[in-house]
């Protein structure tokens, strides 16, 4: 389902294809908003568990990839899902998708992790946790199509800058993190980052041709 | 989008970094000040935390322990219910000092500021942000007709305007504009207006004078 609207995007025949990892099939995008919205309407444990089967492992891949030895990711990996748990009713569906919600916990939480370690500090305030408002239900809709766009035009992109996209949001140290795993020059991976992030803004509408 | 083009907010490669919790904690603290008072730099960071969410889609999962979710319970038996916190936003009329992400540095505001003199016109004031990655966060007091020697940066510079304004070659910064500078650029601003010009500046490493007068004031101003 996710890869469907990845692939949705025009690949031009001329590239080699990228052979970084799609999206692994599981609910889809909608499926889990809705399981996070029954969390944070009726406290649904079912509909929970079925959100923790699919994020925790990710949440805890992504925490082993971005630095954290086995046992912390499985330690931050609990702390991100008991916040889920404990803030979803603080879920604002017209700012984020649940995976998107998620991934700004589970880097927060890091985050704060590190800083813990490098000293005793307060946590970090969380705006992705303060809904300014009751969400109004065009602005839901008006986030899940700008959702869809940028998930289209970050499939759109040519392999090249998919890569150290896709990487951008998931290493530590990101911009010289790609540059060792991808083997290229600092440089060539930041014009890569400007060209793509210019890319889907365009798509986006947020800058001129 | 012809005010994003005119340099006064942070770069969208800045903003991704930021999305990716990649910034160091001072340059961080800089971008978050200014996404305070920005709608635009706001959503354009909601749109990259989005691109975060669908690439931890593309993370290859790692299986929890097997009593993971049995744990879980466990610890979620005695978390207290969700409360609402205020909103960290800040309204249009309240004073950029007072911003939260700031204020965490800031307990006593612009006004109480143990400002050190470096150089006639000029005063600073180091916060405490080193976190847990390199990076200075500064407080610079400039006054009007004071001019900052030429130059360029090691690394990444990020700037947040909180009074008055200054004037380089870019044009005009006044509060809340944000001057996003990489390695390529020189800059010597210098205040303009009748009141000092008080500058949030993050830097990752230090600045690099060209002048010969820049390098003679560095060590003096810590720059």
């Amino acid at each position: 389902m996710i890869r469907a609207v990845v692939a949705v995007g025009p690949r031009t025949e001329n590239v080699t294809p990228s052979t970084t990892p799609v999206p692994a099939p599981g609910p889809a995008g909608d499926e889990l908003n809705a399981l996070l919205a029954r969390v944070a309407t009726h406290g649904d444990k079912e509909a929970f568990g079925r959100l923790y089967a699919h994020f925790a492992p990710r949440v805890k891949g992504y925490l082993l990839r971005i630095g954290a030895q086995s046992e912390q990711a499985e330690d931050l990996a609990q702390e991100t899902m008991l916040k889920v748990w404990r803030k979803a009713q603080l879920f604002d569906p017209s700012k984020a998708s649940a995976a998107t919600w998620i991934y700004t916990i589970a880097r927060n939480i890091r985050i704060d992790a590190l800083r813990r370690r490098a000293k005793d500090d307060l946590p970090a305030e969380e705006p992705m946790l303060t809904p300014e408002e009751e969400p109004q239900a065009d602005a839901v809709m008006e986030r899940r199509q700008r959702d869809a766009r940028i998930r289209a035009a970050f499939g759109a992109l040519p392999p090249n800058q998919y890569d150290v996209v896709r990487l951008h949001f998931i290493e530590d140290e990101p911009h010289s993190a790609i540059a060792e795993r991808l083997d290229l020059p600092l440089g060539t991976v930041k014009s890569r980052l400007r060209l793509a992030f210019g890319r889907i803004r365009k798509e986006l509408g947020e800058l001129d041709v | 989008m012809s005010d994003r083009s005119a340099h006064r907010h942070p770069r969208s490669e800045t903003l991704a970094l930021y999305a990716a919790g990649g910034l160091d904690e001072a340059r961080a603290v800089v971008v978050a000040t200014h996404l305070t008072i920005c709608d635009e730099c706001r959503l354009e960071v909601r749109d990259w935390e989005a691109l975060g969410g669908i690439a931890l889609e593309t993370v290859e999962p790692a299986p929890m322990s097997d009593n993971a979710l049995t744990d879980f319970w466990a610890r979620a038996e005695g978390a207290e219910p969700a409360t609402l916190p205020a909103s960290l936003r800040a309204a249009n009329d309240f004073p950029l000092e007072a911003a939260q992400p700031l204020r965490r540095y800031l307990k006593n505001g612009l006004d109480g500021v143990p400002w050190k003199t470096v150089a006639p016109g000029l005063a600073q004031h180091i916060l405490q942000a080193e976190g847990y990655r390199p990076g200075v966060l500064r407080l610079l007091k400039i006054a009007p007709g004071v001019k900052i020697p030429v130059h360029g940066h090691k690394d990444n510079e990020v700037t947040l305007i909180l009074r008055g304004a200054y004037h380089d070659h870019l044009g005009v910064f006044q509060e809340g504009d944000f001057a996003d500078l990489d390695e390529d650029d020189q800059h010597a601003p210098v205040a303009i207006g009748d009141e000092d010009c008080i500058c949030l500046i993050a830097t990752s490493a230090p600045l690099a004078f060209k002048s010969v007068v820049g390098k003679i004031v560095q060590p003096f101003i810590g720059l």
